[in-house]
């Protein structure tokens, strides 16, 4: 189902109102009277609230109030735009809002589910053509401008993952040059016995390869730790459920394939270093 | 002499040295940038706060100036406050809005700032002069936005009628100067007009509010007791010093500072293992060499402290290429964050401070050092008849 937003031209500031918890008391009996009220499950913690509790809620810190019940606590949703946000959220009847911030009848905004997206265009341009006020808006077309920031975010993570990329790959030629001269004797050996420089090559390649699948194997599980370290922290830290670092699929088999080609390139090399001289001169005759 | 043989037995191999050191560029470059990047933004952020001279900020209470579109109800009575107490200097308001520059039926959105020009620490103005009632400065963005230029006069509108479809609040200013807005993004539809301009629109529906308000201190005043004065006379704002909106601002890019802590690590465990690997095998492939110089009478410490040296060559030419390398991508990674929607135009990610490079060369030189000494002393302690039979056999 496609969604369409409708805003309004007035922008209020306070849909996740500011609250101020006053006093908590358990007067059941007179908690049936009230409207009720879901806070965040933060608050909860930190101001040791239950459900049933009765709450006084202020637009300002000496302003008259409106004592409200708890009647549910509500986990923070994984909108990485709330991530670095420590307000709490709470949830009331927009009716008590209204009435709370002395806005009348007034509202934020409209979401609209539609049947399928012809509805919504049809909706779109009806709305935006007749509505007094209104402004309608594809929710896509939102994300996108609200996703400005998290696209910048992807590629600067895309950028330090190319300077990763590149580092590793001298780290792994580097590796394969030092194994590669290390053998150069028994290498001088094969040469001398028959083995063709091809042959050579490939042994190396293959042994360069199997070497990079198997550090790219213990790569993914270290990566896989890492990331339920680092979603564990950032989630015990910011207290969301946001998942911050994800391992798919598509990435273990990016990371596979890549170090696979570095291998090889890194093997081949080498190995083309080490063939290019006569084996006695390798035995240092 | 030492330095000489380390020289010597990295000049023989001369690709493995320069991939060597081509890994550990890599590695400092972006640690340094990591380093850059943790302290960078604080930095800026400070120097941003700091540069326009006040001392502290007042916001509703709760929140952050400009924050939310909360507003404080008792403007006067709080600049009164304010006024009186001996530490203040200077008092700057301000009230932001929006305010649309009609375009048929629909128009362009600006951000307005209502201001006491004489005093205001939101913008340096480049080109004209200071607006007084019924004028505006604009940003050239906005500007170029709405086609005109300093002298042109600009019909703004408070808002939009739901009712009637018209624009409600109409009004015609001059633009008396173009101006750089310091807590803005660089490409922000901006204009900032007098105070009194923007708390009579809507028929004063504004009046006698205020968005935040900064301050500036006497020479003899000290930020932290006048915010704990205010604090304690103004309960319904927040009021908060440099050091406390640093904070604030820390708590909100805690990612970037754990990104950079964690990269950072990596970087430096990079390093370190290139230099380990490197060095072991080049001890082992010398081990012959190494029995043979223990033979001639030369201590085991020396023949550590040559390999040591080895090390700390390839981490000091490597970190060195590594500052510059890392200057180059901590350029290109600042544009690619300076695309942040709204971030302002004076903040920075990547600060550069001469004690950055220096933790960044100090930490790798350090690593570099260590990564020589086990397989070194390993070396230096192999049975030197055993190990020249051995070899010699080989």
């Amino acid at each position: 189902m496609m969604r369409v937003l409708l805003l309004l031209g007035v922008q209020l500031a306070v849909l996740a109102a500011l609250v101020t918890p006053a006093s908590a008391q358990a007067d059941r009996s007179f908690a049936r009277a009230l409207s009720t009220i879901a806070l965040d499950e933060r608050l909860r913690q930190d101001a040791a609230l239950k459900v049933g509790d009765t709450i006084t809620l202020a637009t300002t810190p000496d302003g008259p109030g409106q004592q409200l019940v708890v009647s549910a606590f509500t986990k923070r949703t994984a909108d990485p735009s709330e991530v670095a946000r420590s307000e709490y959220k709470v949830r009331l009847h927009l009716g008590d809002l209204q009435a709370l911030l002395g806005y009348g009848d007034r509202v934020d905004r409209f979401a609209v589910v539609t049947r399928d997206s012809a509805a919504t265009e049809r909706t779109l341009s009806a709305v935006n053509a007749q509505a007094f006020g209104f402004r309608a808006h594809l929710s896509r077309d939102i994300a996108v401008e609200t996703g400005r920031t998290f696209a910048v975010i992807n590629r600067f993570h895309r950028a330090i993952g190319v300077i990763t990329i590149l580092a590793s790959a001298i780290f792994l030629l580097c590796i394969m040059l030092l194994r590669v001269e290390e053998r150069r004797r028994e290498i001088a050996t094969l040469r001398l016995i028959g083995l063709s420089r091809r042959t050579v090559v490939q042994a190396i390649v293959v042994e360069a390869t199997a070497i990079a699948l198997l550090g790219a194997m213990l790569g993914t599980g270290l990566g896989w730790v890492s990331s339920l370290a680092v979603n564990r922290f950032y989630q015990g830290l910011y207290r969301t459920p946001l998942v911050f670092s994800l391992v798919t699929p598509d990435v273990v088999l990016l990371a596979v394939v890549l170090s696979a080609v570095l291998g090889v390139a890194a093997g081949w090399l080498a190995a083309q270093r080490l063939v290019q001289r006569a084996p006695l001169a390798l035995l240092g005759r | 002499m030492r330095a000489l043989l380390a020289l010597a037995s990295l000049v023989r191999h001369p690709a493995r040295t320069a991939l060597a050191v081509a890994g550990i560029a890599v590695s400092s470059a972006m640690l340094l940038d990591m380093v850059m990047l943790a302290s960078g933004m604080r930095l800026s952020f400070r120097e941003l706060l700091d540069a326009r001279g006040f001392q502290i900020r007042l916001s509703p209470k709760g929140t952050l100036p400009f924050d939310t579109e909360a507003t404080v109800g008792d403007g006067r009575s709080t600049l009164e406050t304010l006024q009186r107490h001996p530490g203040v200097l200077v008092v700057a308001p301000n009230l932001g809005t929006q305010l649309i520059a009609p375009r048929g039926d629909a128009g362009v959105t600006l951000a307005a700032l209502g201001v006491e020009p004489t005093v205001q620490g939101d913008y340096t103005l480049l080109e004209g002069r200071h607006p007084v009632r019924g004028e505006v400065v604009a940003s050239r963005a906005a500007l170029a936005a709405l086609g005109r230029a300093v002298g042109d006069t600009l019909t703004l509108a408070s808002g939009w009628d739901t009712q009637l479809r018209l624009f409600r609040g109409t009004q015609v200013y001059r633009v008396s100067g173009i101006a750089r807005f310091h807590y803005l993004g660089a490409d922000q539809h901006v204009v900032a007009l007098p105070l009194a301009d923007v708390q009579a629109l809507d028929d004063g529906a504004r009046d006698d509010r205020l968005s935040s308000i900064m301050v500036r201190l006497k020479p003899n005043a000290t930020a932290g007791d006048v915010a704990r004065d205010l604090t304690a006379q103004l309960p319904r704002v927040s009021v908060l010093t440099t050091a406390d909106a640093v904070a604030q601002a820390d708590e909100r890019l805690a990612y970037f500072r754990n990104l950079a802590f964690i990269l950072g690590s990596v970087s430096l465990a990079v390093g370190f293992l290139l230099v380990t690997t490197l060095m072991t095998v080049s001890v082992n492939e010398r081990i012959g060499e190494i029995a043979v110089q223990r033979a001639l009478g030369v201590q085991a410490t020396r023949i550590v402290q040559q390999i040591v040296a080895e090390g700390l060559v390839l981490s000091l030419v490597g970190g060195g290429l590594g500052l510059g390398l890392g200057l180059l991508t901590a350029r290109y990674l600042e544009s690619i964050l300076g695309d942040f929607p709204g971030l302002p135009p004076d903040i920075s990610f990547f600060v550069f401070q001469p004690q950055d490079a220096l933790s960044a060369m100090g930490m790798l030189v350090v690593a570099g050092a260590l990564a020589g000494i086990l397989p070194s002393w390993r070396a230096a302690r192999l049975p030197i008849a055993a190990t020249l039979r051995e070899e010699a056999v080989a």
